[in-house]
């Protein structure tokens, strides 16, 4: 997919930079960071432990507000939250008070009830969580949970996910089946993503274009793009090599 | 003779089951470890009573030792005649009627007050220095304005149980909305909950369980204050029940009515614990 151009780019990036106050000094966490993601592109940002890419993220979503700089979706500055660009969290977003039919229909609830049942219920079925529908989300496992939040979020067709480490919690084998599932339901519905992990492998097989990110002040320090079409073959020689390239990519802006 | 044997008796025996029901199943155990347990209380009050005895002279010349504080005996025996005279009911009736009141009152006011200075940065700034002058104010430090105010009436009482409620969950309800975890609070924003879909979604169900807790502390409060309340600010009433009796020199039917305080508090937090079962907050307690 490649670099975005003018006239299909959705979220625009620009000279960011974010300081924290502390006693006496501020830490710069962010330095003049810029980023142009096309409509419908799938961005994977890779970075090690304390970069920004949380707080990156968060700004994005208009939970945060920048130092300097400015982000736009669709030309448009981001004021705040937005139900056009949902925000999932890597663990705890779920309500636990509520069952994961109430979940889903917290973002429907001004939708005619007839539609929004039917909605509710094309979501559940496409998690694969049908029967648990009365379920208290407390008493989901972790990965259903996380499956609960991304249907959640997929139910108000958000232009924009953003999602941090939302895999981070679950196990290898979980892991690996909602990549799939995130996979096959971007394909369907060709929303932008944009998707927070320390995980190399995980970046190569979702991604158009990994993102990496330098430690802190977070800068970024280089844009790979995978061109492989999905499936992608998990154990072919250019996986491999856009593998090592990101761990040298890793490792290069550590030793900085 | 002045010692009773039984005591001695009982507690060689609540000693024994209690070190030999590491084998009983855990059916029994529940159920005699706790009575193996108020055996040996009641068995060191009847040795209490023991220790203090005085001798009454009769005109015959006989001499008897008599006890000077109830003795358990005379304490179920004084409650069976409470029970059939009447007494009990009626009073129980009595300080049960002001307790649910005062506290229902402060339920009322007090969750409403405590969820908007929680998510009111303003209203908190406001009100909190006035809630944490207020609280610590013992409830019977008002037992005179509350009488100068309402008069020897249930309003006193219910006065009293009222501020004895309303501070811990006025305090409880905003410390539960501090407590949320932000993320609730930013997925709800995402969606684009404000105001009133905000509190009836996403802050009321999360501070729930611990607004729950906060009642159960505020009923056990209240329940211990009403006993002060109608020993001063009204005439009826268990509390009331304690004066009278000591006035009338009846010490057993004083223990009856502790005996009774006892069980219906227990009674009182069994069923505000029911709470902690519903659905909605069943993922606030670990083990309920
Ligand atoms: N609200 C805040 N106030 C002060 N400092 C903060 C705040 N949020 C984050 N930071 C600091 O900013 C830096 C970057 O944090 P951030 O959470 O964005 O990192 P991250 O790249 O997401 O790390 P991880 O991979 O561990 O999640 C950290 O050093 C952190 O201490
Ligand atoms: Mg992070």
């Amino acid at each position: 997919m490649g670099d975005a151009t003018q006239n299909d780019s959705k979220v625009v990036v620009r000279g960011l930079g974010k300081v924290f106050e502390r006693k006496g000094d501020g830490l710069v966490v962010l330095d003049q960071v810029d980023l142009t993601i096309a409509a419908g592109e799938f961005v994977c940002l890779l970075g090690p432990s304390g970069c920004g890419k949380s707080t990156l993220l968060n700004i994005i979503g208009g939970f945060e507000k920048p130092t300097v700089g400015s982000v736009t979706i669709d030309g448009a500055p981001v004021v705040g939250p937005d139900p056009r660009r949902v925000f999932v969290f890597q663990e705890y977003g779920v309500f636990p008070w509520a069952s994961v039919w109430d979940n889903i229909a917290i973002g429907l609830r001004h939708l005619p009830r007839a539609e929004r049942d039917a909605r509710i219920h094309r979501y559940v079925e496409l998690i694969g969580l049908e029967g648990f529908e009365k379920t208290y989300s407390s008493e989901l496992s972790g990965g259903m949970r996380q499956r609960v939040a991304v249907a959640r979020a997929l139910a108000v067709s958000p232009d924009v996910i953003l999602m941090d480490e939302p895999l981070g919690a679950l196990d290898s084998l979980t892991r690996f089946q909602m990549r799939t599932e995130i996979l096959r339901l971007w394909q369907k519905e060709r929303m932008t993503i944009l998707f927070v992990t320390h995980d190399v492998d995980e970046s190569v097989q979702l991604a158009d274009r990994v993102v990496v990110m330098s430690p802190r002040p977070g800068r970024i320090a280089a844009v790979v793009p995978i061109d492989m079409p999905h499936p992608r073959e998990l154990g072919s020689p250019a996986y491999a090599a856009l593998k090592t390239k990101l761990y040298e990519l890793l490792s290069v802006t550590h030793a900085v | 003779m002045k010692y009773s044997l039984w005591p001695f008796i009982t507690v060689a025996v609540a000693t024994v089951i209690i070190y030999g029901s590491r084998r009983f199943r855990e059916v029994a155990q529940r159920l005699i470890l706790p009575l193996a347990a108020l055996a040996i209380f009641v068995s060191a009050w009847q040795f209490g009573c023991d220790l203090k005895k005085y001798e009454l002279r009769s005109p015959d010349g006989t001499i008897r030792l008599l006890e000077v504080f109830p003795t358990p005996w005379q304490t179920v025996v004084e409650l069976g005649r409470m029970v059939t005279d009447g007494t009990l009911l009626r009073y129980t009736v009595a300080s049960m009627y002001r307790v649910a009141i005062g506290f229902g009152l402060a339920v009322l006011i007090g969750i409403p007050v405590g969820l908007t200075m929680g998510w009111g940065a303003r209203t908190f700034r406001a009100l909190n220095p006035l809630v944490q002058g207020l609280r610590p104010i013992s409830p019977i430090a008002w037992i005179p304005i509350a009488i100068l105010w309402f008069g020897v009436e249930d309003a006193s009482a219910i006065f009293l149980i009222f501020l004895a409620s309303l501070f811990p969950i006025v305090t409880g309800s905003f410390t539960a909305v501090h407590t949320i975890p932000s993320v609730y609070v930013r997925s709800a924003r995402n969606f684009g909950l404000r105001r009133f879909e905000l509190l009836r979604y996403v802050i009321f169900p999360a501070s729930l369980p611990q607004i729950i807790t906060a009642l159960r502390l505020a009923l056990g409060i209240a329940w211990m204050v009403i006993v002060a309340a109608e020993m001063i600010a009204v005439q009826s009433g268990l509390g009331y029940v304690i004066t009278d009796a000591r006035n009338g020199n009846n010490y057993a039917r004083v223990c009856g009515a502790m005996v009774c305080l006892g069980a219906l508090g227990v009674f009182l937090d069994y069923a505000i614990r029911q709470l902690q079962r519903l659905d909605e907050v069943r993922w606030g307690f670990s083990k309920v």
